[in-house]
């Protein structure tokens, strides 16, 4: 047990406690004949410490604002291309309000400072300006406006139905991990539902065994992804919300009990670019749950792999189906027997009644 | 001393009462300091109420923040206070979203609405508009009283086996819905839904009385654009409340629901520790609207009492009028209407139709420019003042730089676009906790600092005040300012440890940092209540207007009784903000004075007054019931 952490700050506590202890006793008694602060000016004190409070917070907040830049994975080097217009749009947003925080607060300490009390002065009698006050109701006005147009066209673009030639799979959240599904050779999906799960016996996306289209489905653990080309994420969950997120990709969605939500994008680099770029060897995309669920919450996470089209072919043709899968967990399971649903409609009538 | 001007019987009586001790009573204990219908008393217990559940609420942030900094380290304090959810002192993970739900649900409902609310719109109507008391004083101890239920259910829930509720302080569903999800989704969200109704109808007695307190008991003159901006903003915050309250109301009773009767209202297609259940058809989402149609309203709630605060004390120490005063009036109607229309930028990514983004991106933004006008107006008021540093003034300051900027990365978050990467991180932890937290806390600090004298008839040590406030404001900036870097980092909030991502993990030194300085920022509070609590009974005796203030609550005694003004309540005769008037000799104006009593400077004309004392707009309520009262006699 690591108690040394704990002993330094109990005393560091017990040090701060017997210091007001002190200044407290101090205060009640009013030593003042020894006071060495009876002729310290409150105005001045705290007036200047508003301005040098100013000065430091903003020398503080540059350095560190310098330093942590690179390493701000949610603006910089974005791995989509959506990305890419979220960080322009976020860069010309921080330029107007570092503006807006450095002036403002200027005005404000500065002020503060300025036209501290002293005696014989006098404050001026200045109840309204009607020019001023138009002034900056307009001014944040239009500035809003240039924002909030160029936040609709980004946000419209983003959220615009997927293009038709992207690839389609399903995420799918659960406490407190992420399985994905391919759509395998037949590019559809088999009927799923969660009356279908059979933990225990390899059925956990509840995919609906009597839908031959689920078949070649692909169940993996990582989600692979070809760099270059549209890919839409179909995101549900099977018990509590979740937020499928992509911090690298700019990438959020809930999963929603009850309905499928999606988020379409198009990555634009390979992990093994990104490794190279960065030189970090070890580096993996990752994706992570951002809506709170559990007591797993802050540990629901799956690598993520971006790779060239060849080799997301590979790793593709190189996973096992979900038949295959489950029947080597259900040995006497027969496709055979289970065709009841040749049709479409079928599918959705066995559903109907699952539910 | 300043009582010896005050001769009337009824005043001598109560400032004799206050001069014994108080185990002295009349046989009225009961009815005077526990059941009482006074709304000063009622206000006092509000203000005690939330100062403890502040208590609470920080301490447990403090707990946490432990965890988030050191998360491989053991720390005895948390097994000593959390005992088996602290195993060997290791913080368990569904613990720590209990303490943060817990965490927030204090802070937000029974520290900085009810206390904030309950302690200065109860304490502050009637005394800033003339009037004897609430509308209904009955309904306004019923309120005090549940609230008190509420908070004694609220803190019972943290001792309970399978602990408090914990799936945030949105306790959105299914999480919350399900026991199999969350231990804390048990009997600790059941006794959360119980404590938040009666909460809520708390709130709504409060909130009605405070409506039309100050519509219809306002004294003689004091017309609305006479209204000091704090009795503005209790106004505006009652009828959010009492507009927006209600549907919270209606989604807890739906969630309840849910859990007891087994209805879908807010369920559907789960399955869930092996078992499918029987949920079929219900939206998760439609519990997010009713949330937040609550939820964004709620925000200000909590802000706008701090803001009306904010502006009577930077007007009364800088010594000049408010500037923009209908202007303040304004933006703050605005801000009162578009909180109804933006509650669904919470939910730009929750699956809701994308369209819905647009239109409440559009409103969201459009609140940044009362938002604007206020700071502008705040600094104005400033500018060629003469500004008297008293410790409610640097708090009213330091709000005025919390609220600029942590309200400035709304325009960030506002922005669906920009919400993608940064919803659900640090970024937005910042933001809320500067602009709504930080902020409202001054607010509440600054109110205390200002009208403890009237509270308790003692001044504060303004030293002590200085001290509390340097460490506050400066272990604010420092706990939530690296936040917003941690957000860009991409670290998500509700997180046990930023360890179980790679891309999160190099920011454990910032938020060790976060911790040493929330750590100070407890440690500064202990001033605080040292010299709250001293101050009470040991503190300078106050004069009748310590600060030189305009408005009427520094016309009644110094301790005043049921009915607040000994004889008449005064009459109005000007706005409140006559600070440093040209030609008049001291530099306040007090709005009861009379035009023809003011005293002028030599030699300055002495202007023409009207010959009519009367109100010049047009009659009101309680003008024709005054002039009937009149007229019978």
């Amino acid at each position: 047990m690591d108690f040394q952490l704990l002993f330094s700050s109990i005393q560091v506590l017990l040090g701060l406690i017997f210091l007001m202890v002190v200044v407290n006793l101090y205060l009640v008694f009013r030593l003042k004949e020894i006071d060495p602060f009876a002729k310290w000016n409150p105005s001045l004190l705290n007036g200047g410490g508003f301005f040098a409070f100013y000065i430091i917070g903003m020398v503080a907040a540059t350095v560190s604002t310098i330093y942590y830049y690179p390493e701000l994975t949610l603006i910089v080097n974005p791995a989509s291309e959506h990305g890419v217009e979220i960080d322009r749009m976020f860069n010309n947003t921080m330029i107007v309000t570092i503006l807006v925080v450095v002036v403002t607060n200027f005005v404000l300490f500065y002020y503060s400072f300025r036209y501290r009390t002293k005696p014989g002065r006098k404050a001026l009698y200045y109840p309204h300006n009607n020019r001023l006050e138009v002034i900056w109701t307009v001014v944040p006005a239009i500035v809003l406006t240039v924002l909030v147009f160029d936040g609709v066209g980004v946000w419209h673009d983003i959220m615009s139905d997927p293009p038709e030639d992207a690839i389609q799979i399903e995420v799918n959240g659960k406490q407190f991990s992420w399985t994905y599904r391919y759509a395998g050779a037949d590019q559809e999906f088999g009927e799923s539902n969660v009356t279908f799960i059979n933990e225990g016996k390899g059925n956990e996306l509840g995919i609906n065994l009597d839908d031959k289209r689920g078949y070649d489905d692909l169940v993996t653990r990582e989600l692979h992804l070809p760099v270059g080309v549209p890919v839409n994420l179909n995101i549900r969950t099977r018990d509590v919300l979740h937020s499928a997120t992509l911090a690298h990709f700019r990438v959020k969605m809930d999963a929603v009990s009850g309905i499928t939500t999606n988020f379409h994008f198009v990555p634009t680099i390979t992990t093994r670019e990104w490794r190279e770029r960065t030189g970090d060897p070890e580096f993996n995309f990752q994706m992570s749950c951002q809506q709170i669920c559990g007591g797993g919450h802050w540990n629901m996470g799956a690598k993520v792999v971006v790779e060239t089209m060849e080799e997301y072919q590979d790793w593709l043709s190189s996973q096992q189906t979900f038949l295959a899968t489950y029947q080597g967990t259900n040995p006497d399971f027969k496709p055979d027997q289970n065709m009841a649903s040749e049709s479409e409609e079928g599918t959705e009538k066995i559903a109907d009644a699952g539910l | 001393m300043a009582e010896a001007t005050i001769t009337h019987g009824g005043s001598t009586f109560h400032d004799e009462h206050h001069a014994h001790e108080h185990h002295e009573h009349h046989g009225n204990f009961w009815t005077n300091y526990v059941f009482s219908t006074d709304h000063k008393v009622i206000a006092k217990q509000f203000m005690i109420t939330g100062i403890i559940m502040a208590i609470i609420g920080i301490g447990m942030s403090t707990l946490f923040r432990l965890q988030l900094a050191f998360p491989d380290t053991k720390f005895a304090i948390l097994e000593f206070f959390l005992g088996k959810w602290a195993p060997g002192g290791t913080l368990d993970p569904s613990f720590y979203l209990a303490l943060v739900t817990m965490h927030g649900t204090f802070m937000v409902f029974f520290v900085l609405t009810a206390g904030l609310s309950g302690t200065f719109s109860n304490f502050l109507i009637p005394l800033q508009i003339g009037s004897r008391d609430m509308a209904s004083g009955f309904m306004n101890m019923l309120s005090y009283w549940f609230f008190f239920v509420s908070s004694v259910i609220m803190v019972a829930s943290l001792f309970i086996s399978t602990g408090p509720a914990s799936s945030g302080w949105t306790i959105y569903p299914p999480l919350s819905a399900l026991p199999q999800a969350v231990s804390g989704s048990g009997l600790g969200m059941t006794m959360w839904l119980v404590s938040m109704t009666l909460f809520i109808a708390s709130s709504l007695m409060g909130g009605i009385n405070y409506i039309t307190t100050v519509l219809n008991l306002r004294t003689k003159g004091m017309t609305m654009d006479r209204l000091p901006l704090t009795i503005w903003a209790f106004f505006l915050t009652a009828i959010i409340g009492v507009l927006s309250f209600p549907v919270l109301f209606a989604a807890a009773l739906l969630l309840m629901f849910d859990r007891l009767l087994g209805t879908s209202f807010y369920l559907s297609d789960i399955f869930i520790q092996g078992e499918v259940l029987h949920y079929s058809g219900g939206s998760p989402i439609l519990f997010q609207h009713l949330f937040w149609f609550l939820g964004h309203p709620e925000v200000y709630i909590v802000l706008l009492p701090a803001l009306g605060i904010s502006s009577e004390i930077i007007s009364v120490n800088s010594r000049k009028p408010i500037f923009g005063y209908k202007a303040m009036i304004g933006s703050m109607i605005g801000i009162a209407l578009l909180s109804f229309i933006v509650w669904a930028h919470h939910m730009f990514l929750s699956g809701m139709n994308p369209f819905l983004g647009t239109v409440f991106m559009l409103f969201t933004l459009v609140i940044a420019v009362p938002s604007a006008i206020k700071a502008f107006n705040y600094i104005t008021t400033l500018w060629k003042g003469n500004i008297r540093f008293t410790p409610a003034m640097l708090f009213a300051i330091g709000l005025v730089s919390f609220f600029i900027t942590g309200g400035i990365t709304g325009i960030f978050l506002g922005n669906a676009a920009l919400d993608i990467p940064l919803h659900d991180t640090y970024f937005v932890t910042a933001h809320f906790h500067l602009v709504m937290g930080s902020a409202s806390a001054f607010g509440f600090f600054a109110g205390i600092y200002q009208w403890f004298p009237k509270f308790f008839g003692r001044m504060m040590s303004a030293r002590l005040g200085y001290i509390h406030f340097w460490f506050t404001f400066i272990s604010l900036y420092c706990v939530f300012f690296p936040m917003h870097f941690i957000g860009l980092g991409g670290v998500a909030r509700h997180y046990y440890s930023n360890t179980g991502f790679a891309f999160m993990e190099g920011w454990t030194d910032v938020q060790i940092f976060i911790t040493y300085a929330a750590i100070i920022g407890f440690v500064g509070q202990l001033f605080f209540l040292y010299n709250f609590f001293v101050s009470i009974f040991r503190g300078k005796v106050a004069s009748l207007n310590p600060w030189d203030s305009n408005t009427l609550e520094w016309t009644t005694p110094l301790h005043p009784g049921h009915g607040n003004w000994v004889g008449e309540i005064p009459t109005v005769h000007r706005w409140p903000y006559d600070y440093s008037k040209p030609g008049v000799k001291e530099d306040f104006l007090p709005q009861h004075i009379p035009a023809e009593e003011v005293e002028y400077e030599e030699g300055f004309p002495r202007p023409a007054t009207t010959p009519s004392k009367a109100p010049t707009t047009p009659l009101k309520v309680e003008d024709v019931g005054m002039e009937a009262a009149e007229g019978k006699e």
